[in-house]
């Protein structure tokens, strides 16, 4: 710890805004994650429900609009996010060996959310590009896309990883500012788990109505 | 019959330029209440009187003793060797510099710590020894005693993922420290002064909120808590430096 570091007056001005930009910007995609899926969902209740919340959002501009702020949304958490994730292999190292050493859940939980992020960057812009770039969403397109057998494990795989990352950051977000106590973290964790579980198995359920529902 | 204990002991003095990193099988019959610290009194007295760790008041308190157990940083002294399984592993505590075997400075660090968060009652009061002692709150003294049952062992520092990339981290001992500050109603210093000092990434911004230091502090301070309300007291003190001008 060299203490010409830091001297007093050079403090991190940005540092603490930057802070809380990406909380803010983790808990705006959390709340949007969660939307997305119980309308996506909505394909499992019948098509015609989901075509009808997917109609809505476009004749409102909303999917036009809102889609291409959510993706800068998405950058900007990466962006934030990432000034924590170490890049040269010398800290990947100290970090793997430090996990595997200590064996402790909370810090386990965390390697899962650096790795997940840089995967989920490269398939959810792939997924944002492609459906957005396909206008309207509609029920019958998207079965035909899981259908074609490459998106079904392309969904398999985002899905999970998606799912982690926002039930972590959750949980990270809630313990990290103190909003849950030391008493409460345990329990806290366990309806995490649980909430995380509920929204992997509504994916996987989508899915699969998805890869049965006719498209002729 | 009692357990014959293996210990695997990390062996390594770097004042010795033959010696090199290396790790060194023991082997005890565990008595009763055994605790970490009196097996490795016992295998120093009774097979290798080189072998180096420090401690002190064997007792939990004065922090000497920290060191790597099965992989989780904790006090020997603190630990019995019942609650472990029949192989244990001792490395010393990462990020400190390296005595020899067992052994870490972890003096110099929290020395500098200390520095770093002007660890001192800062006041323009002038000090009059013939007066009685300002009385406080009760409620604060038990908040402020109950950060300052730290006893600098190290163990939430060697925890934290983030001190261990990043060596200008003030780490939960650092932080919890000028927490014990903030609350203290005899130090004059604002959120202001505080945020020159910990509103940074190499302070409270830099905390990723693994809470690794939470789970294996040996004197369960409330690090987590600590931890959060810093965050919250320097995150608003950083909006309100931004929008001030």
């Amino acid at each position: 710890m060299p203490i010409t570091y830091a001297p007093a007056g050079k403090t991190g001005k940005w540092d603490g805004a930057m802070d809380w930009l990406q909380m803010l910007s983790g808990a705006g995609l959390i709340l949007f994650m969660w939307c997305h899926m119980i309308l996506v969902s909505s394909v499992v209740v019948s098509p015609g429900v989901m075509n009808a919340i997917a109609e809505f959002f476009e004749v409102t501009f909303m999917a036009q609009v809102g889609g291409p702020l959510v993706f800068l949304l998405f950058l900007t958490h990466f962006v934030l996010a990432a000034r924590k994730i170490p890049f040269r292999a010398e800290g990947q190292k100290t970090l793997w060996q430090h996990a595997r050493m200590l064996r402790h859940g909370d810090t386990w939980l965390w390697v899962i959310q650096a790795v997940s992020a840089m995967i989920i960057l490269i398939m959810g812009a792939i997924h944002m590009w492609v459906v957005l770039t396909d206008l309207p969403i509609t029920a019958v397109k998207s079965a035909a896309r899981v259908q074609s057998g490459f998106w079904a494990v392309f969904y398999l795989i985002l899905l999970p990883l998606v799912e982690l990352h926002v039930g972590i950051g959750f949980y990270r977000i809630a313990v990290k500012w103190g909003f849950v106590k030391d008493a409460d973290r345990a329990k806290f964790k366990r309806g995490e788990n649980l909430l995380t579980l509920m929204f992997i198995a509504i994916g996987l359920i989508t899915l699969l109505r998805f890869l049965f529902l006719s498209v002729n | 019959m009692s357990r014959l204990l293996k210990f695997n002991i990390f062996r390594y003095n770097p004042q010795d330029k033959s010696s090199r990193p290396r790790t060194e099988e023991f082997v005890l019959e565990e008595t009763d209440s055994m605790t970490l610290f009196i097996a490795l009194n016992r295998i120093r007295e009774e097979q290798d009187a080189s072998l180096q760790f420090d401690f002190c008041c064997r007792a939990g308190i004065c922090g000497s003793c920290g060191m790597v157990i099965n992989g989780r940083p904790g006090l020997a002294c603190h630990t019995k060797t019942r609650d472990l399984p029949g192989e244990i592993t001792l490395l010393p505590l990462p990020i400190f510099e390296l005595v020899g075997d067992l052994s870490v400075d972890t003096g110099s660090w929290f020395r500098e710590m200390y520095t770093r968060t002007e660890s001192w009652i800062h006041t323009e009061k002038a000090f009059d020894p013939a007066a009685l002692e300002e009385r406080m709150d009760n409620k604060d003294a038990v908040a402020i005693y109950e950060l300052e049952r730290c006893v600098e062992c190290g163990c939430c520092v060697a925890a934290c993922a983030t001190a261990r990339m990043r060596e200008d981290f003030l780490g939960a001992a650092g932080l919890n420290r000028v927490a014990r500050f903030l609350i203290d109603p005899r130090d004059q210093r604002t959120d202001n002064d505080y945020y020159e000092i910990i509103g940074n990434d190499m302070g409270i911004f830099g905390c990723m909120g693994l809470l690794a230091c939470e789970d294996v502090c040996p004197k369960h301070l409330p690090l987590q808590n600590q931890l959060g309300f810093l965050r919250r007291k320097m995150g608003i003190t950083s909006l309100k430096r931004l929008f001030r001008k």
